[in-house]
């Protein structure tokens, strides 16, 4: 990337490839109009990646749509130039904005999953886009589809290219989705968080993608995202944005280095970094605030720590130049404050929580599988099959979607599973929980065999295990409000009724941060956070003493993100109690758990306290895992190691370990033939793993630990 | 598909079965001895007994039904009491003619509710919108015999077009046949418009908000191309199960249709099986009808299958 520097500073340079001017989008709303971009002007150069980032609601999106005029009513363009190629964009009818859609400016979209039309083959969605900018012949379009998908890395491209999208992994996907965006040669991509949906390996192999091609093919790139560890692998130049305005624009190195908006400090301090230990995440308290109802002053000024009574009523300042570099930023004190140092965990303050794990674990798992039927069969499982040709002959199929684990979680501690999507997780919460029926293990609450007990019994038990899951919004009772939801579990549990129930909700909601009042409101007039803290409030209602979180923070914006991973830490002080913790995101549960499992293919591969867990010996799984989490500081370069392919299908799981048929660490025939079992590499260390490597060999090449300082040092200097 | 059709057609079998029993069983409960019916009310103990004994309703009721069923499979389903013919050849020649109006019916219904449902959907609030629902609501509110009351009244007596009602076989005269099909046909078609229009419509509209629009707009694609090749064929597939269940419900439920233009189908067939306690030749059709209910319910999910990949190949990877 250091090839394409920015140019766009540089006063003796041609005209930028896109000059936005003063774009302003506004949505007609009962409730008002909402300016979702207002007087937003950046300007992008050919080979230039520039990064929009900025929370759910700051107007990336919009103002990336704009640019192509694919607003949708009740939303319109209501004033400013968008200049790209001489020409200003915004004046075009919707026949000429068509022909440079997809054509000179492409749209890459956000969810792989949802965004390919699923009745048609990849390659009708990429030839269809050729043949109509370019007037091709469709045997002259498919072979440049086919170069497209070769480009975007789709193995077997003219074999694939009659494939339908639900026949590729979403990494795929995402990759035809780039090759439909490549296919006319754009001279500008817009990517619309081309990598949030993704698995981090996934991630870093797509960002690694667009990178290449951006250097090979020499095209702009508008990146959206909300992930400042995505802007530091792919940027040149940064905006942020926030409540419907650009407050800081930057080039990269120097944004983080050097921010010069308050909100661009807090963002980039809110993220947990993978290597760093902290007692409590810093956060941005508060929220963005409702665009129909926007403060007086600065839209930053109720959440800034700096903010004075100058910022609170004088009108939202104008993104203006500041600091010695290049950077603008939209903040009246910018000059008086220094927001370079970032924030420090306190080492000395920090209080190393002490779990007792001398007695009888609260909650423990043997040896726990669920099968599922693969859903195909004829009856049931029960699947006719015609292997060969012949006679078709009855067989089982399962999905084995947790296959043998076991765990334990003492009382005071938080154990966390962490994996990529489809490893089973979720389903081990599940199943722990007799949500689903086991198909087979042993699961112990508080010593009593749950696993051995009927439905009532389970029932009564679950008082004292809850769960809180990633979607607050569709996991609160839409037509209750929070004082009934809340207050129900108490009932149900015979905890507290009447005068003494209410009291006690508005304590609880008190203690999760919301106010007293909140009881009174229904669940749609909150924010994803605040929903998520009531959530919390309902589980904590019945006093349970553990709680399963299913991936809670995932769903959330990362200053929301930290507020509730504290509140967790918080009330596990305060009311002892354990949680499983589930999530992909390796930053999240470095930060909460005291010990960690990470699960590939239904199996546990590795399993010790975090510190264990992410140093050395690493399991290769691990290993690549952990390298591939785009850090949030671009000076720490990481070497990612790739995984080759994807998740192998859990219908048609690989012998031997079941890591081998991506491992860059795979030794030969044992790996394939030999399941690895899950063991203590040094007895008593209580840190668990399952590869035939040794102890030496998978402490080797664990290079972008080691090797952080250097690379720290050289990049500085390089600058 | 290959799992997914062994299992459909397992299914359809059982519940053929199950349908034969409650047949079976209701049939037998309707008030009215058959014997004392056929002989009229001066029979004597002796002849009725006799008549029982000959027709098989002298053995215990299981070994009636099982007799019935072992008929069912090798296609003999007994002989109608009103006209002494066998069933099987009864319905049969009316088979033909009930799934030519219903056919027809429904063919009407397509032709007319699709392009409505799409521009509806397109134009959501707008004029054509409104009009298309309008339409739509008219189809649904008024009964359909009403509807051919009205057709027989304009296009036949004023207007002379076609002929009031009857039947006239192709063999004899097939542009006869398609006279006398334009007028029960298009009553049909009409209200069955309305329903198969209202579905398109929100279906449409539910996929015109998909991502996948959003991206075949963003790649530049025309309003035609979006909403003809991205949005219609996703749009079609929940469509295709109400048409599959119109047609079954124009095929046996119209009686009072079949009445209005005297189209001699299985709907009047029926009738006459109640009114004259026929009951092999009513156990005949109640499970003719079943039967093409079943049919058009697996033809719909296998034209699933032709419209949606994911359920082409989802049944064997």
């Amino acid at each position: 990337m250091s090839t394409t520097t920015p140019t766009h500073d540089d006063p003796s340079s041609s005209s930028p490839l896109l000059e936005v001017r003063n774009l302003r989008t506004q949505f007609h709303t009962e409730s008002g109009t909402v300016v979702a971009a207002n007087d937003v002007s950046f300007s992008l150069d050919a080979g230039e990646t520039m990064g929009l980032v900025g929370e759910s609601g700051a107007g990336k999106s919009v103002t990336a749509r704009s640019l192509l005029q694919l607003i949708d009513p009740p939303g319109e363009i209501a004033g400013g130039e968008v200049i790209f190629e001489g020409e200003n964009l915004l004046d075009y009818s919707e026949k000429q904005i068509q022909r440079v859609r997809g054509n000179k400016i492409a749209l890459v979209p956000q969810d792989p999953m949802s965004s390919l039309n699923p009745v048609l083959t990849v390659g009708e969605q990429i030839i269809e886009t050729i043949t109509h900018h370019q007037g091709m012949e469709r045997d002259e379009a498919r072979a440049q589809a086919i170069d497209a998908m070769t480009d975007v890395g789709i193995p077997d491209a003219a074999e694939r290219i009659d494939d339908y999208p639900h026949e590729f992994s979403g990494g795929m996907r995402q990759r035809v989705l780039i090759a439909i965006g490549l296919s006319c040669q754009p001279d500008l991509i817009i990517a619309d968080e081309p990598t949030t949906a993704l698995d981090v390996t996934t991630q870093a192999k797509i960002l690694d993608l667009l990178n290449e091609l951006q250097e090979e093919k020499g095209m702009g790139i508008l990146m959206i995202t909300h992930n400042l560890g995505v802007v530091a692998q792919t940027c040149d130049t940064v905006g942020v944005m926030y409540a419907g305005n650009l407050v800081e624009t930057a080039e990269m190195h120097e944004l983080f280095r050097h921010p010069q908006h308050p909100y661009t400090r807090g963002l980039i301090d809110s993220i947990p970094q993978i290597d760093t230990a902290y007692d409590e995440l810093p956060t941005l308290d508060g929220a963005m605030p409702d665009l129909t109802d926007l403060p007086q002053g600065c839209n930053f000024a109720p959440r800034c720590e700096y903010a004075t009574d100058a910022c609170r009523t004088g009108g939202d300042p104008a993104l203006e130049p500041a600091g010695p570099g290049s950077s603008r930023a939209a903040c009246i004190r910018t000059d008086e404050i220094d927001l370079r140092q970032g924030y420090v965990p306190d080492d000395v303050e920090r209080t190393e929580k002490q779990v007792d794990r001398s007695g009888d674990p609260l909650f423990e798992v043997k040896n726990l599988k669920k099968y599922f039927s693969a859903g195909d069969g004829v009856i049931g499982n029960l699947s006719l099959s015609r292997n060969g040709g012949g006679i078709p002959k009855l067989e089982r199929r399962y999905v084995k979607a947790v296959d043998g684990i076991s765990f334990d979680i003492y009382e005071g501690e938080t154990v966390g599973l962490v994996g990529e999507s489809g490893c089973g997780k979720s389903t081990v919460a599940r199943t722990a929980l007799k949500l689903l029926e086991p198909t087979d293990g042993e699961v112990y609450f508080d010593g009593q065999p749950m696993h051995e007990m009927g439905d009532s019994e389970v029932r009564s038990l679950r008082r004292e295990m809850q769960m809180v899951f990633q979607d607050p919004h569709s996991s609160l009772n839409p037509r209750k409000t929070v004082g009934q939801i809340v207050g129900r579990a108490m009932e149900k549990h015979d905890i507290a009724t009447g005068e003494e129930k209410r009291q006690r909700v508005r304590e609880l909601l008190e203690r999760v941060g919301l106010s007293a009042s909140a009881a009174g409101k229904y669940p749609h007039e909150f924010s994803g956070g605040q929903q998520q803290r009531i959530a919390i409030a309902h589980a904590l209602a019945v006093e349970p003493k553990l709680i399963v979180c299913d991936e809670p923070v995932s769903a959330l914006d990362v200053s929301v993100q930290a507020q509730i991973l504290n509140l967790l830490n918080e009330i596990q002080a305060e009311f002892g109690l354990s949680y499983l913790f589930i999530s992909h995101n390796i930053g999240v549960v470095r930060h909460i758990c005291d010990r960690l499992a990470v699960m590939y293919l239904g199996k546990i591969v590795e399993f010790g306290s975090i510190e264990q867990v992410f140093d050395t010996p690493f399991h290769p799984y691990t290993e690549s895992l952990l390298s591939a989490v785009p850090h949030a500081d671009p000076t720490r370069k990481s070497e990612r190691i790739f995984l080759e392919g994807s998740v192998p299908s859990p219908l048609d799981p690989p012998s031997g370990c079941p890591f081998q048929t991506r491992c860059p660490k795979k030794i030969g025939e044992e790996c394939e033939t030999v399941v690895p079992d899950l063991e203590e590499k040094e007895a008593g260390t209580g840190h668990y793993l399952s590869c035939h490597l040794s102890i030496e060999e998978m402490s080797e090449h664990a290079g972008f630990v080691q090797s952080e300082q250097a690379e720290q040092s050289e990049a500085q200097h390089g600058d | 598909m290959y799992n997914y059709l062994v299992r459909r057609l397992g299914f359809m079998l059982l519940t053929l079965l199950f349908v034969t029993v409650i047949t079976f069983a209701v049939t037998n409960i309707l008030p009215g001895d058959v014997a004392l019916l056929i002989l009229g009310p001066n029979a004597t103990d002796q002849s009725i007994q006799a008549l029982q004994a000959q027709l098989g309703l002298d053995k215990p009721l299981y070994v009636q039904y099982i007799d019935w069923v072992l008929g069912l499979l090798q296609g003999d389903m007994g002989t109608s009491l009103r006209f002494d013919e066998p069933v099987a050849q009864l319905i049969g020649e009316k088979l033909g003619r009930s799934l030519l109006l219903a056919t027809a019916a429904t063919a009407i219904a397509v032709f007319f509710a699709l392009p409505l449902g799409v521009v509806a959907a397109v134009k959501q609030n707008e004029l054509p919108d409104l009009f298309a629902s309008m339409f739509g609501f008219i189809g649904i509110s008024i009964p359909i015999f009403l509807w051919g009351l009205v057709f027989i009244l304009v296009f036949a007596v004023w207007l002379g077009l076609f002929p009031t009602g009857g039947y006239v076989p192709p063999s004899e005269d097939p542009i006869g046949t398609l006279t006398h099909l334009v007028l029960p046909a298009s009553a049909m078609g009409f209200a069955l418009t309305a329903y198969i229009m209202r579905m398109t419509r929100s279906s449409m509209l539910e996929v015109l908000s998909e991502e996948y629009i959003k991206l075949a707009r963003a790649k530049g694609m025309t309003q035609r191309v979006v909403v003809l090749k991205h949005a219609l064929q996703n749009a079609i597939i929940p469509v295709i199960t109400v048409v599959a269940f119109q047609f079954s419900y124009a095929f046996g439920g119209v009686v009072v249709l079949e009445e209005v233009f005297f189209w001699p189908g299985i709907g009047r067939l029926t009738l006459t099986a109640i009114q004259s306690r026929d009951i092999p030749l009513l156990q005949g059709c109640i499970i003719v009808v079943a039967l093409i209910y079943m049919l058009s319910n697996l033809t719909a999910d296998l034209l699933y299958g032709y419209f949606d990949p994911r359920i082409r190949y989802g049944g064997d990877d």
